[in-house]
């Protein structure tokens, strides 16, 4: 009986917190006591002083807070110019730093409604998918 | 209430880009000119701050050993692009508590062309690697907000740097002296919209140093000394529902500064702020409560912050055309309101200022300080 190929395994992006697989989400906190979100994950509640926040997987679905385009990029980065620096509001308020994809840039605009793409960036040392996160316009109401 | 705080002496290695020089040559030219201008010797100093950011460990005895070893403590004070404002208010802090009677500040930063990271740190993080910590996409997130609620125009942002070359043209201590116009600005090369090349602060070279004496010491040297009158320093607060980009809370520091100085908005005769990025004094005007929120583009186009205008702000230049080597900032801006205070601005002095306020911020934290003679 011949092996089934071994299936690359996919890992979040350092400084990310990314649920992988068939439902892909950020992964964010829920304060237990006050119900405040935050993005990236944190132990103490910045509301309410709580400690030991629930890790939620956030809604995949934003608002575009503000934008820039990036006409110049920094040595290190994945991102070619021009691409859309973008703040997202989260339907749980949550603003999140991110880029947008699948979009001409000059067609950006503050309001508009957003959804999640976690795809892969690069390869790791050990051969594993590097996954990281874009917001691209939302495909349907 | 403690000790009245005399900004004594006040001095700058020029900024702009030295590269064969050594950040203890910048750090002494301008340490030796607040000595010389404040008619103090380095032995009478009793402390020492240093702001910087990347010139590694033991920079401060580095730099204050060029003019002396006598001994005192020295401590180097990192808080970005506030660093020496900060470090200035830590010798006010120890001066009005009556610790020291004469203290001394030196802000220094040599840097690389290019491009800043704004987050992240040593640790990098995803923003990195995503290109989202780019320094002016910062400002340009906060001005595309502006735009979108206040219908602010890119004029409006790119007029402040027309401003700020005009006058750097009349500062020999600035890294730019040559005037812009409008369209040069505009027609710059785009690098995060709506902010052009001209709308950002370069990297520099250079230094900062400022003497700090109780009112009762500065009385053995000057008759007419210049007060740093109050000062107030500040981190983001969290509040529930809200969100902005500030590096701090720059309306309550303003509102507190005022409140101890006993002045208001309307009694600012001269004003540094933080022009990082253009849209940065279009935001400030507003924030430090010189026009209505909303109303800072036209504030600004109307020429309100010409040296010739109601409310002129950064006369030597700004970070936009004065340079801004990190580190040395904010001494410099302390050094152009001590001199506008004094009357010795020359062609960039504003006609019998007495009251000055300058804002200073940096990624960790902002500054405001108010001045009076």
């Amino acid at each position: 009986m011949q092996e089934a190929p071994a299936e690359r395994k996919q890992v979040p992006m350092k400084g990310t917190r990314l649920q992988l697989g068939d439902s892909p989400a950020l992964l964010g906190s829920r304060c237990p006591q006050c119900g405040e979100y935050f993005y990236p994950p944190r132990y103490v509640c910045l509301n309410c002083y709580h400690e030991g926040l629930e890790e939620v997987a956030l809604s995949t679905r934003g608002e575009l807070y503000s934008f820039t385009i990036a006409r110049a990029a920094l040595p290190g980065t994945l991102m070619t110019p021009p691409y859309v620096i973008a703040q997202v509001q989260l339907t749980e308020g949550v603003q999140v730093a991110t880029v947008l994809t699948e979009i001409d840039p000059e067609a950006a605009r503050i309001g508009m409604a957003l959804e999640l793409v976690v795809e892969k960036a690069s390869v790791d040392n050990e051969g594993n998918d590097v996954m990281t996160f874009k917001f691209r316009p939302a495909k349907e109401a | 209430m403690g000790e009245r705080v005399v900004i004594l002496g006040v001095g700058l290695h020029p900024f702009g880009r030295h590269p064969e020089k050594s950040v203890g040559e910048l750090a002494r030219v301008a340490a030796l000119g607040a000595l010389k201008d404040a008619g103090v010797e380095f032995k009478d100093i009793q402390a020492g701050f240093c702001g910087h950011v990347v010139q590694g460990v033991g920079t401060g005895l580095r730099t204050f050993g060029e003019v002396g070893l006598t001994g005192i403590p020295i401590t180097n004070v990192e808080l970005a692009c506030a660093s020496s404002s900060r470090a200035a208010m830590l010798a006010a802090d120890a001066i009005s508590g009556g610790i020291y009677d004469l203290a001394m500040v030196i802000g220094v930063e040599k840097m690389e062309r290019g491009l800043l990271s704004g987050v992240g740190g040593a640790e990098g993080g995803y923003q990195a690697k995503m290109g989202i910590a780019l320094m002016p996409a910062l400002y340009a997130l906060m001005a595309q907000r502006h735009m979108h609620l206040y219908g602010t125009k890119h004029e409006h942002f790119a007029q402040v740097s027309v401003k700020s070359h005009r006058n750097g043209a009349l500062n020999p201590n600035a890294q730019y002296q040559k005037a812009l116009t409008l369209e040069d600005v505009l027609n710059s090369r785009m690098i995060a919209d709506p902010i052009t090349l001209y709308e950002c602060s370069p990297t520099t070279d250079g230094a900062s140093a400022v003497i700090l004496a109780s009112e009762k010491k500065a009385k053995q040297y000057t008759k007419s000394p210049v007060f740093m009158d109050t000062w107030a320093g500040g981190t983001p607060q969290y509040v529930r529902g809200e969100s902005d980009f500030l590096e701090g809370p720059n309306t309550m520091l303003a509102q507190r500064v005022y409140e101890k100085a006993g002045i208001g908005p309307e009694d600012v005769d001269v004003v540094q702020v933080h022009d990082a990025f253009s849209p940065g004094e279009v935001f400030l005007v507003e924030e430090l409560g010189f026009c209505p929120h909303g109303e800072g583009g036209p504030f600004v186009w109307e020429g309100n912050t010409e040296i010739n205008g109601r409310l002129p702000i950064n006369t030597d230049g700004g970070l936009l055309s004065r340079g801004h080597p990190i580190g040395a900032t904010g001494g410099a801006m302390i050094t152009e309101l001590t001199l506008q205070l004094r009357g010795q601005a020359g062609p960039r002095q504003v006609k019998g200022a007495k009251t000055a306020l300058m804002h200073n911020a940096g990624i960790g934290g902002v500054n405001v300080i108010a001045f009076k003679r």
